[in-house]
């Protein structure tokens, strides 16, 4: 049963991965300074994406290891995420929660180049 | 003097037309470009379909200060200081770049981009003269707009703690 399961993920995780790494270099290959940013990669990463042929990009995406990770690992950003279905009094979306989130993800990002 | 190259004309163009579009007033196309005038208030007229506005640009930092416009002209600066850091691409076009990003960011959140395309290249103008940077806040570590001369030790930021009357104004399209 749990061998059963296990192999259940395998085509999943490489559907995912063939997803996440064409739509990365789709968007590398239109403007890469804009993907760097919001693919969260750096120059060389989005250089050799552009550059993986078909055949490539499969080989790659087959195995049972995601290729994609969270950008974050931050306690502080999690819990400002979380916090977006809160709504105000009058029925709107909180949303200064949300755009906390992106200032301060944007920001750790800076800090890493 | 040597004839002005083609391509460089062209890519000057080209970039006259991006900021036009992104609704750039004619003072930035005019610092930003070696286009004579005349043909700057061209293009404009012909891109846009209107004349420029008139009048001086906002001169200001206090602006940026105030609750609503800070957490708009943080997110942007902060987009725009990872483009310069992690890309080659000159100052103008992150500029472009990262206010494209910004406004997608915030419309996402169904927020209206309450810094105009020439707002953040004023900002820019004023980073790159001192009056203002990024600082830490100390309690979320994001970083946000401030006078550069500020106390920054113990900063924090307007969104960890938010003025009493912030946000109160439930108006469609602004921050609450």
């Amino acid at each position: 049963m749990e061998a059963q399961l296990e192999s259940r993920w395998m085509p999943e995780i490489r559907e995912v991965n063939l997803s996440y790494l064409m739509l990365a270099q789709s968007m590398v290959r239109s403007d890469k300074a804009r993907a760097m940013f919001c693919l969260g990669v750096s120059e060389e990463v989005a250089d050799i994406l552009a550059d993986l042929g078909p055949g490539q990009l499969l080989k790659i995406a087959s195995g049972n290891m995601l290729m994609c990770r969270f950008r974050f690992d931050d306690e502080m950003v999690w819990s400002l995420l979380s916090e977006h279905g809160r709504r105000s009094p009058q029925g709107l979306d909180a949303n200064a929660a949300r755009l906390h989130a992106s200032i301060v993800m944007a920001g750790n990002f800076v800090e890493a180049v | 003097m040597a004839a002005r190259s083609l391509l460089s004309e062209n890519r000057q163009i080209q970039r006259a037309i991006e900021l036009i579009n992104l609704g750039a007033r004619l003072q930035v196309l005019e610092s930003e470009t070696d286009l004579p005038y005349e043909r700057l208030l061209r293009l404009y007229k012909e891109v846009a379909g209107r004349s420029p506005s008139k009048g001086q640009l906002p001169f200001s930092t206090d602006w940026f200060m105030t609750w609503q416009p800070n957490i708009h002209a943080s997110l942007f600066l902060n987009i725009y200081e990872y483009l310069q850091k992690s890309t080659d691409i000159e100052s103008i076009d992150a500029i472009a770049k990262a206010w494209r990003l910004y406004r997608d960011e915030v419309s996402a959140h169904g927020v209206e981009p309450l810094l105009s395309v020439t707002r953040a290249w004023r900002m820019v103008k004023f980073v790159d003269s001192g009056m203002l940077c990024l600082t830490q806040c100390k309690r979320c570590g994001g970083q946000f707009v401030t006078h550069t001369y500020e106390l920054d030790r113990d900063f924090t930021c307007g969104l960890c703690e938010p003025p009493a009357r912030a946000g109160k104004a439930l108006r469609v399209g602004t921050i609450h």
